[in-house]
């Protein structure tokens, strides 16, 4: 199992390596880096400043010296309006963290129990519904539901702010929009490992043992149709990632996603490097996370090697 | 119905075994038939794509300022000359919507063609050759899929440029490594399968173990992962043109319709809602009958 984690942390470090390489040498090759890093209308001064500070007079292999040692120092540049990245993006986290954390509390309260439901009864009106449910999620845009969600709800009834951050009642909207695709996720892949798990050995004997059909249900049959479940968290951040960039600009939410774009739109580029870099290690930590907290908790993949 | 019932209650009276839920799941579904309704919107889909410039009444980009922002025809002040109504510059909805499916559907097709092609390649040679050349194009594949798609596509089109092929090339490498490792993944058990030994005692090549064995046992496979990532590709697409970083205005793409929608959101609704229901019934068409494919071909292709 230690060889099987240090296996995980290794490739970890080398997608590390790769995702900054390539964000370095994109900007590089595709012509002179200081246009491109330059703000829309810099005059040619700017542009030589810049040169100069992310030493682009000099040869390649130094520039990505610095880089790389910026990066490990968590230096990711200042923003063309002023403050460092490493600043801009901290700012940023709290309102993207505990929408990303409402968000996989109303996937998991919605599709737990909706995916154990429908294995349950299959066949039967709520598989339907579970079923139905998981095609939605996996079909809608999100932009497109969270702007007519916004029509409904905050334009027409006023139940709920119609965009920005202001209170618990703002959080509502947009919790619900970024956890629809988690919950069709979920859905779908509880409801095919339940299946899968009812028809085992185990499960079969623990019913002619005469247990009661909840502790089946709960200690033998979820405990393990979860476990697939597990890997799909670190899709899940991925996914949450993805959407969160749409769902925080269609609700002027002011998190990360948005910061971004506006970024990009003010071609701030510090800023965008930073963002892309960091999400990215995140995302690439979480998975880590994830595949070492599946082992732990599935010894079965410690032989599997 | 009664027959469905039949057979289910037969199902219960098999004898115990891991194909009996198969079985009674099979025949209790009511999708073993072909789906319709999700065959019909494609169909349609597909067909307006292609004669778009026949069938549509007006051309997706001229602008007539003297007729912009009409409602639909069943508004008050609207006619069956716009039937969806025009947008800010005048330009007719349903002929953007039909030439939108165009842009949707190249779009997603052209990535899925490049992506998978590439993916297939690499998956197979993975999966057949197992090792150290396996392991080094799963790394490759690791790295990939831990990327965020959008905010990698962010950066990638602020560098390359906002456009139809930049969109093409960011997405492309997503799908090859998703087409890689489910190929991937059939391909290391069909290996192990007789026949394959037996190709290789009667001395076939390499290259014609994997092209004449193994693809044809992974044919279904790709099928079904096929169906599922262009639903996939078409909502991601959809999203990058909604944030302004995919194809550029004023391409007729359904993410920037509704976007440009969102503006006139209280008072003129359906700018936004028309090319939103045509992305979720594009999608939805392409999942059901994904969904319906995948009961039928059964590879053990979960979710990705």
């Amino acid at each position: 199992m230690i060889r099987y984690i240090l296996g995980r942390v290794a490739q970890a470090i080398f997608s590390i390596f790769f995702i900054t390489t390539l964000v370095f040498l994109l900007v590089r090759l595709t012509g002179d880096p200081s246009q491109i890093l330059a703000p829309e209308f810099a005059t040619s001064t700017v542009e030589d400043k810049i040169k100069v500070e992310l030493g682009l007079d000099k040869p390649l292999y130094e520039q990505y010296a610095k880089y790389m040692g910026g990066l490990l120092t968590f230096n990711l540049g200042t923003s063309f309006r002023g403050p460092p990245v490493s600043q801009v993006l901290l700012d940023h986290l709290p309102a993207t963290a505990t929408l990303a954390l409402a968000a996989i509390v109303v996937a998991i309260v919605v599709a737990v129990p909706l995916g154990v439901l429908s294995a349950l009864r299959r066949g039967s009106k709520i598989d339907a519904l579970a079923r139905g449910v998981a095609l939605f999620g996996q079909s809608v845009p999100g932009f497109w539901l969270a702007i007519m969600g916004i029509l409904v709800f905050a334009v027409l009834l006023r139940w709920v702010p119609v965009a920005g951050r202001t209170g618990p009642s703002s959080y509502i909207l947009p919790a619900l929009v970024l956890g629809l695709a988690p919950v069709a996720g979920i859905v779908r892949l509880l409801r095919s490992s339940m299946l899968e798990v009812q028809d085992s050995d185990f499960v079969r004997m623990a019913r002619a043992k005469g247990l009661p059909e909840g502790v089946i249900v709960r200690r033998h049959e979820l405990r393990n149709a979860i476990i697939p479940v597990l890997t799909f968290a670190g899709l899940l951040v991925g996914g949450l990632m993805n959407g969160s960039v749409v769902v925080e600009n269609v609700f002027a939410w002011p998190g990360i996603g948005k910061m971004t774009l506006d970024a990009v739109e003010s071609r701030d580029f510090p800023v965008v490097q930073g963002t892309v870099i960091m999400s990215a290690i995140f995302l690439i930590l979480a998975n880590l996370v994830v595949d070492i907290l599946y082992v732990l908790v599935d010894p079965r993949i410690r032989f599997k090697e | 119905m009664t027959a469905r019932n039949g057979v289910a209650r037969f199902g219960r009276m098999l004898p115990l075994g891991r194909g009996r839920a198969k079985a009674a799941d099979a025949a209790l579904r009511p999708g073993r038939h072909v789906p319709v309704v999700p065959l019909v919107i494609l169909v349609v889909l597909v067909l307006s794509a292609i004669l778009a410039p026949i069938i549509s009444p007006y051309s997706p980009l001229k602008i007539d300022l003297t007729h912009a922002l009409l409602p639909p025809f069943y508004q008050a002040g609207g006619s069956l000359a716009h039937i969806l109504g025009t947008d800010k510059v005048g330009r007719d909805v349903l002929t953007r919507l039909i030439y939108g499916g165009q842009v949707s559907l190249s779009l997603s097709v052209s990535v899925l063609l490049i992506g998978g092609s590439v993916g297939i390649i690499l998956g197979l040679i993975s999966g057949y050759a197992a090792g150290k050349l396996d392991t080094a194009i799963q790394r490759g594949v690791e790295v990939i899929l831990s990327l965020p798609t959008i905010m990698v596509a962010l950066v990638a089109v602020y560098v390359l440029g906002q456009s139809f092929l930049s969109v093409v090339l960011v997405l492309s490498p997503f799908i090859a490594a998703r087409f890689a490792r489910m190929v991937r993944g059939e391909a290391l058990t069909i290996r192990k399968r007789s026949f394959v030994a037996l190709a290789q005692v009667a001395g076939a090549s390499h290259a014609r173990i994997i092209i004449k064995h193994i693809l044809p046992n992974v044919a279904g496979t790709i099928i079904v992962i096929s169906t599922l990532e262009i639903g996939h590709l078409i909502l991601l697409e959809a999203s990058l043109s909604f944030l302004g970083v995919g194809v550029p205005p004023p391409t007729p793409a359904w993410g920037l319709m509704v976007a440009d929608g969102r503006e006139y959101l209280s008072t003129k609704y359906w700018l936004s809602l028309f090319p939103g229901l045509a992305i979720m019934a594009t999608v939805l068409s392409i999942n059901w009958l994904g969904d319906w494919l995948r009961d039928i071909l059964d590879p053990k292709t979960q979710l990705l």
